[in-house]
């Protein structure tokens, strides 16, 4: 993995040696004082909503929609992991740059304002109601765990590996205990029912990693009003390594296909979607797309810069940058806040760049933890196991996956397997081999039936999983690391077409042909279902709170009644009644869902 | 509703829209890689801004791109709304005060018209040309 990717092959373990690791009490301070402030914040706008959270929540405007999807893409992976890539990678790490920001043009055009109109916003409960199937409801939600599992793993890495710079304790402890404060975080969010504000929480992250990208550019005369554009003067003095493209394994294929695994990633991710639903119309959800881009390009255009800043202190520093005695995959996973230390900027503001690092795994592990827990709780454990769950039962449910996931999560963070970006591109390989094809044949071909989103589904997630045991997974687990020999690999050439971060250019067309083909081999939707995908892509307007669903049961009466008896009367009967079922059992969902909004 | 056969004179025009707009991204996102691929030494030996060619055009223009083409999608697809006299902001105004209370009412109202499924007039003129039905459907 770590070879793949022609990266100096020295273990992760190896720690953040040039990072300044001792307790600083400012940082310190201002790490708690964001979270607090999160929480503050939330907890004023939830007071404030109570009257009616959901038309309130609705009205969001482009702009603060816009931030608040900008907001779900501050994890750690793009404020520490995306510079880490770029400096150590060099050209490759572009591929994460461009997957991260091109995959909303795919969401705006295929899918955001008919997401709006279908009116599902969690994957289990669009693909659960889309093909009728509590099976395909249930694939969803473990895909939706899993993904949370991933993702959070590389929060994790990032929370301890600067929480190292603030708190100057070991990296075993600091997981631990940064972990332990996520917990803390969020049964905090949840006792005062706190809906966070993501608006507000862009602004304070962006402010944080600007400061710090100005204050270097300034102070070491790399740059004046726009560091985003004026680091193209210091790219030719790098060394070949920074801008050399296809250098060592990183071939052009890989290229290719890690970014359009994070492309179809972004258009599949569960917590993307969420932001399309909470708007009033669907000219809001696609404005608040492009909102969302533009204000996620300031981070992506910034984060290249802080790289090459980074790579210029170390190597004016250190002397060599890549291969041996260069930086190690931790210190690249911590460049934003060794750029800003090695630069010398004042404790305080090296502190802030690094709180807003920590802020934003925590706040983002703390949302992927929710929607998980929502997920098991409510569409496997509710919707399959046990129908007649008590509202307690679902809640201890909810509680006891949020605390297994945060020990599994904490355990495999000790021992990281490859850089948090690529942690994170992991979990949007997954996100779009298995639920982009579902979100957009189930949008674009009305004829996908419960069988095609079923086998398609499960062809996605085996092999999301081969290629990420192939090479990824050994690199954790000792004993299949020495089964697997060489570079912790077992198939090499399974690698290098299928690599694991970008297995989905393999899979999504795999994925697609077998949900077409089963889809054409079995029984057609019930034209129920039909009217609903239609509905979707109607111009006719529709009310602020209405869903494919209710328009198509309130026009049913009339439009269908002709038309049903005609063409399939007799089949209609059959899986209505299979359709109704699933229909009646989602109308408690609403109350679960408004806490999912993180990410 | 399949995207390949579009049935309404709407949804050709959208998928027009939508299919120009997927090609001109391709381009903006795979052109400039896949010209490094074949062209390395041009690409990497041109210079613009200070970087190599192929760097600005994948870190600067590959974001910048997406975004600018969302412009551009989105302000044709309100045109394209105009074109059809869609007005998607009428709705919320009338909706605002009746979405909780009168949901089930509203459901059940669409019963005796079809257009009243968003129960405000101006639904009501948008199907008024005698399209609306198919366009629903559809």
């Amino acid at each position: 993995m770590i070879e793949a990717l022609a990266i100096d092959p020295t273990p992760l373990q190896l720690l953040p040696e040039a990072l300044d690791q001792s307790f600083k009490a400012i940082p310190a301070i201002t790490t708690i004082g964001m979270l607090v402030l999160f929480l503050v914040i939330g907890y004023v706008f939830a007071v404030a909503d109570t009257d009616d959270m959901w038309v309130a929540g609705r009205s969001i405007g482009n702009v603060e929609n816009g931030m608040a999807i900008g907001a779900n893409w501050m994890s750690a992976a793009s404020y520490l992991g995306m510079a880490a890539l770029i400096a150590l990678s060099g050209f490759y790490g572009l591929a994460f740059v461009v997957g991260w920001t091109a995959g909303y043009f795919i969401l705006l055009i295929f899918m955001a304002a008919q997401m709006r109109r279908f009116g599902k916003y969690t994957a289990p409960d669009f693909v659960g109601d889309r093909f009728n199937s509590d099976g395909a409801r249930a694939i969803a939600a473990i895909t939706t765990i899993l993904i949370g599992f991933v993702y959070a793993v590389g929060q994790a890495v990032g929370m301890g590996l600067v929480g190292m710079y603030i708190f100057g304790a070991d990296y075993t402890v600091l997981v631990v205990l940064m972990m332990a404060i996520t917990v803390g975080y969020l049964a905090l969010s949840g006792m005062l029912g706190a809906t966070k504000n993501m608006a507000v929480q862009y602004v304070i992250l962006i402010v944080a990693f600007l400061a710090g990208l100005w204050a270097v550019g300034l102070t070491q005369g790399y740059a004046t009003v726009l560091p985003q554009i004026e680091y193209g003067a210091l790219a030719s003095d790098l060394g070949a390594e920074f801008t050399e493209p296809f250098r060592g394994d990183t071939s052009y294929y890989l290229w290719v296909a890690t970014a359009f695994s994070l492309i179809v990633g972004t258009a599949g991710l569960p917590h993307v979607l969420v932001r399309f639903y909470t708007v009033e119309n669907e000219t809001i959800a696609r404005w608040s797309c492009v909102w969302g881009l533009f204000f996620i390009c300031v981070l992506y255009l910034s984060a290249p810069a802080f790289a090459a800043f980074g790579t210029d202190l170390y190597l004016s520093e250190f002397g060599t940058m890549w291969g041996d005695g260069g930086m190690s995959a931790a210190e690249g996973d911590v460049i934003v806040v060794l750029a800003s230390q090695l630069a010398g900027l004042p404790t305080w503001l090296v502190g802030l760049v690094a709180a807003g690092g920590i802020a934003a795994a925590i706040a983002t592990t703390a949302g992927l933890f929710i929607a998980a827990s929502s997920a098991m709780s409510h569409d496997i454990y509710t919707s399959i196991i046990n129908p007649e769950a008590t509202q307690r039962q679902q809640v201890l449910v909810g509680r006891l996956t949020i605390v297994a996931l945060g020990v599994v999560t904490t355990l495999t963070a000790l021992d990281p397997p490859a850089l948090i970006g690529e942690l994170v591109a992991l979990a949007f390989a997954l996100a779009g081999s298995v639920l982009f094809p579902m979100f957009f044949l189930g949008l674009w071909w009305e004829n996908t039936n419960r069988q095609g989103a079923l086998a398609g589904m499960t062809t996605g997630l085996v092999i999301w999983t081969v290629a990420t045991f192939n090479s990824i997974v050994p690199e954790t687990v000792g004993f299949l690391g020495d089964l697997a020999g060489e570079n912790n690999v077992f198939f090499p050439t399974l690698e290098t077409w299928v690599p694991a971060i970008g297995s989905a250019l393999v899979a999504v067309p795999i994925v697609f042909a077998v949900t077409i083909v089963v889809s054409y081999l079995t029984e057609e939707p019930p034209e129920e279902t039909k009217l609903m995908v239609r509905q979707c892509h109607s111009p006719e307007p529709m009310g602020k709170d209405m869903t494919a669903e209710d328009v198509v049961q309130s026009t049913d009466a009339v439009t269908d009644g002709g038309e049903d008896a005609a063409t399939d009367g007799g089949e209609d009967v059959v899986t209505d009644g299979g359709g109704d079922t699933v229909v009646d059992t989602e109308q408690p969902e609403t109350e679960t869902d408004d806490n999912q909004s993180g990410g | 509703m399949n995207i390949l056969r579009p049935s309404t004179q709407f949804m050709r025009d959208h998928l027009r829209l939508i299919w120009i707009g997927f090609f001109a991204w391709v381009l903006v996102i795979f052109g400039p890689v896949t010209a490094t691929y074949f062209a390395q030494d041009f690409m990497t030996s041109v210079t613009f801004l200070g970087f190599p060619l192929h760097y600005f055009l994948v870190a600067v223009g590959g974001p910048g791109g997406a975004l600018v083409l969302s412009v551009i999608y989105s302000w044709r697809r309100d045109k394209l709304d105009q074109k059809y006299g869609i007005d998607h902001s009428s709705t919320t105004g009338v909706e605002t005060s009746s979405v909780d209370t009168d949901q089930p009412a509203a459901t059940d109202g669409g019963v005796d018209d079809t257009a009243g499924k968003n129960d405000t007039g101006d639904a009501v003129e948008v199907t008024d040309d005698g399209e609306g039905i198919e366009e629903v459907t559809d």
